[in-house]
């Protein structure tokens, strides 16, 4: 008997879910040095007067007195910072929206297309392949290719247009405004549109197709099928992608610093780039780099929770209400 | 008998052991810090072998990006006196400033080094050197002057020039350049112009200003930049240049001989790594000067039809500083402080390694007494500028180029002048004041540590 429920707490205290947490300790291992650490250290230096390495590196800086001075430089229309920083944001906002309003609608399209029972596309594989393949590319390297092929005054694009006629003169392509807004926002829409893509393809894949068999029994067209079944049933998905492009086109950096520089003018100047330009280069001000990356982890707060809350699912009360009635 | 006799090994052994371990502490433990391997290279094959007493832990931290000033300034500011940080450690241009004006960076006399001895290299190395109370903390093996390269027969066919005397009166000043640049577009009805583009006569130009950017810690716009504006803005407007940028591909295109740029603005090192190894279609870096004046001849290349002229201003571009690690230096004995005053000064200053590196290299050292041994010693005549000898020519620029000029922000304020002032005034037809403006926001917001008015 003793002998039996020996036998019986030692097989209860065996418990393999110890290992599960050997195998995640090294994320958050990381996560804690390179990401949490770091994030702290960010909302320390913003509200101390840290300029320079050298000040890092001795750790002398202080807190400043009123902790916010480095976040007022932001919100005073006097100081230099203002304009510049509010000025990025909106680059970065209208460069964020040319490339995701194309490329979901693209993608959405593409997505439902492809899994059009109706349609039966040939090829599948080849299309998504190819309109995938650009996501694998580094940015920095498609943000080289597009700068050596639109290269003022002798490039492939200028070359091209003089001898088919289209232009008597070279454009100077990153001197205009909008047209190094636009190719930022078109390579930015031609990367991730295989990626959306194929994020739609599986959104539309889990709904049940018993539905659109239903549809089709019912006599629905293609175009009622999208708007009344597919769009409604990937609403969290779509509200996943919105989170997930917006974070990624607020923190854009890599193609404007390497094409333009945020020339000209400053109109293709994001706001990671104003950053990176405060913390390293000039004074190397930590300080204002790091007020503003706080101010910019803000503004996609507020940003990802806007769409939650618009966008989401959310019962009814009055629905609520009904179903607590049903269980009692 | 046995006993006593292993006793007496073991005690020589003991003795062997301590005496090995005492020949060590003995040497000299260098910590060198460099941002290429050019001066561990340098240091392996002409000094080391004679310096035995020596140890040297070479470290070194590329400077893409800002790795290497990164690393320097975390490291000094964290520790400096650590096991782990440099004694003496390597400055570029492009933050030589910011270290001779910091306290990393240690006086040069401190460690042995007189005013006689620091009087033979060249001013303008020297100067930039120096902190803005003249202390000498940094001292350049090479110097850096920066001259006109033209195509002398580019310059026979469009403007009758045959010799560099005849084109240096064409090109005096600004403004001789200017008509040059009229002149030559019409005599090659716009197939030949000046130069690539206008950010290549930056370089130059900044050299004419009378003052840097920062005087008594605040933001200066000198009055020759508002005429380098002027002067940009009359070749792009009457279109006498070819409108490229510095390294783009018509900028190559010009030095493999596509007939259509007359003149580069480059220094000492431009004639040798860049222009000569693209002087042709096939031609590679580390060719033998038969090799390339073989494929130059082949493929219609320009070997041999380079000339070189003082140009209109005397400027300097580059070099390479050694500087010394305050905190180290201060608690160094005398025998460290003799052993890193010797290596600064065998690379930076002794007569006898710098014209055997200049022959051997074909660099343009940074003492002016070596340069004028060299010249003394029959010269450089250099078959790739049909003989010229570029020593002559560089050593007259090194002579004059203000050295004055350049300040710790340097980098930063001239990357804004261009965006902000150069590229909109000249190119979009931006207003001026308003580009200043703009200008001076920027500064103020980048640099903190100066005031702008």
């Amino acid at each position: 008997m003793q002998a039996q429920s020996a036998v019986k707490t030692k097989h209860k205290s065996v418990s393999y879910s110890k290992y599960g947490y050997f195998f995640i300790a090294p994320f958050f291992i990381i996560f804690l040095i390179f990401q949490l650490y770091p994030i702290i250290f960010t909302f320390r230096t913003s509200v101390t007067d840290t300029v320079g390495w050298g000040m890092l590196a001795k750790n002398n800086m202080s807190v400043l007195d009123p902790w916010w001075s480095n976040f007022s430089k932001l919100f005073d229309p006097a100081n230099e910072l203002y304009g510049l920083f509010w000025g990025s944001l909106w680059n970065t906002i209208v460069i964020w929206f040319f490339n995701f309003v194309p490329q979901l609608g693209l993608a959405l399209i593409l997505a439902s297309w492809f899994t059009d029972s109706r349609l039966r596309l040939k090829g599948q594989g080849f299309y998504k392949v190819t309109i995938f393949m650009p996501n694998i590319i580094t940015a920095a390297t498609i943000g080289m290719l597009f700068m050596s092929f639109f290269t003022y005054p002798r490039a492939p694009v200028n070359t091209f247009l003089q001898t088919s006629g289209l232009a008597n003169m070279p454009i100077n392509f990153f001197r205009s405004t909008e047209w190094s807004r636009g190719l930022i926002s078109f390579i930015q829409w031609w990367m991730w549109c295989g990626n959306t893509m194929i994020i739609m393809i599986a959104g539309i894949s889990g709904i049940n197709p018993s539905l659109f068999e239903a549809a089709l029994v019912d006599g629905c067209s293609s175009r009622q099928t999208f708007w009344k079944i597919t769009l409604p049933l990937i609403k969290p998905i779509l509200v996943y992608n919105l989170t997930t492009s917006l974070v990624g086109g607020l923190t854009m950096f890599d193609i404007p610093q390497i094409m333009t520089q945020g020339d000209p003018n400053n109109t293709t100047n994001t706001v990671a780039r104003f950053i990176y330009t405060q913390g390293f280069t000039g004074s190397r001000n930590f300080n204002n780099a790091s007020a503003a990356s706080v101010v910019l982890f803000g503004i996609i707060i507020i940003g990802s929770l806007l769409i939650r809350f618009v966008l989401s699912d959310r019962e009814p009360k009055a629905g609520k209400a009904l179903r607590k009635g049903a269980i009692k | 008998m046995k006993k006593a006799l292993a006793v007496v090994l073991a005690v020589m052994m003991l003795l062997g052991c301590v005496s090995i371990a005492s020949a060590e502490d003995a040497k000299i433990k260098l910590s060198v810090w460099s941002f290429t391997n050019e001066l561990q290279g340098m240091i392996e094959k002409y000094y080391a072998p004679n310096h035995p007493e020596i140890e040297f832990d070479f470290q070194i931290y590329p400077t893409d990006g800002s790795a290497y000033t990164t690393k320097v300034d975390t490291t000094l500011g964290a520790n400096a006196t650590s096991d782990e940080a440099p004694d003496i450690f390597t400055l570029e241009a492009a933050f030589v400033k910011h270290y001779v004006e910091s306290d990393f960076t240690g006086d040069l006399k401190d460690i042995g080094f007189t005013d006689e001895e620091l009087s033979v290299a060249f001013p303008v190395m020297a100067q930039i050197g120096q902190n803005s109370a003249g202390v000498q903390k940094g001292l350049s093996w090479q110097s850096t002057p920066g001259v006109l390269m033209y195509r002398a027969d580019l310059a026979e066919k469009y403007l009758g020039v045959t010799t560099p005397e005849e084109f240096q009166a064409k090109v005096d000043d600004w403004d001789a350049f200017l008509d040059t640049a009229r002149e030559l577009k019409e005599a090659s009805e716009g197939a030949c112009k000046i130069v690539v583009g206008s950010g290549d006569i930056w370089n130059a130009y900044q050299y004419q200003r009378a003052e840097g950017w920062i005087v008594d810690g605040k933001l200066n716009i000198d009055d020759e930049l508002l005429d380098f504006e002027e002067l940009c803005k009359v070749l792009e407007q009457e279109d006498l240049t070819e409108k490229g940028g510095a390294w783009s591909e018509i900028w190559f295109a010009g030095m493999r001989g596509a007939d259509e740029v007359l003149c580069y603005f480059l220094p000492t090192w431009g004639l040798h790594y860049t222009l000569k190894p693209h002087c042709a279609e096939g031609v590679t870096d580390g060719m033998s000067d038969e090799e390339m004046a073989k494929i130059s001849e082949e493929n219609n290349g320009t070997y041999g039809l380079w000339r070189l002229t003082d140009g209109p201003v005397a400027y300097s571009w580059g070099g390479t500083w050694m500087g010394i690690n305050a905190a180290k230096a201060a608690e160094a004995d005398d025998a460290k402080k003799a052993a890193m005053h010797d290596l600064i000064y065998f690379f930076t200053l002794n007569d006898d390694f710098l014209t055997q590196y200049a022959a051997d290299s074909g660099d343009f050292v940074g003492s002016a007494k070596a340069v004028e041994t060299i010249l003394a010693n029959g010269g450089t005549p250099n078959p790739f500028l049909g003989g010229q000898d570029h020593y002559a020519i560089f050593s007259k620029a090194a002579a004059l180029a203000n050295g004055s000029l350049m300040s710790e922000y340097d980098d930063t304020i001239n990357d804004l002048w261009n965006k902000f002032v150069t590229l909109p005034y000249t190119q979009d037809g931006a207003d001026l004041d308003e580009c200043l403006a703009n200008f001076k926001n920027e500064v103020a917001a980048a640099i903190t540590t100066i005031t702008v008015e």
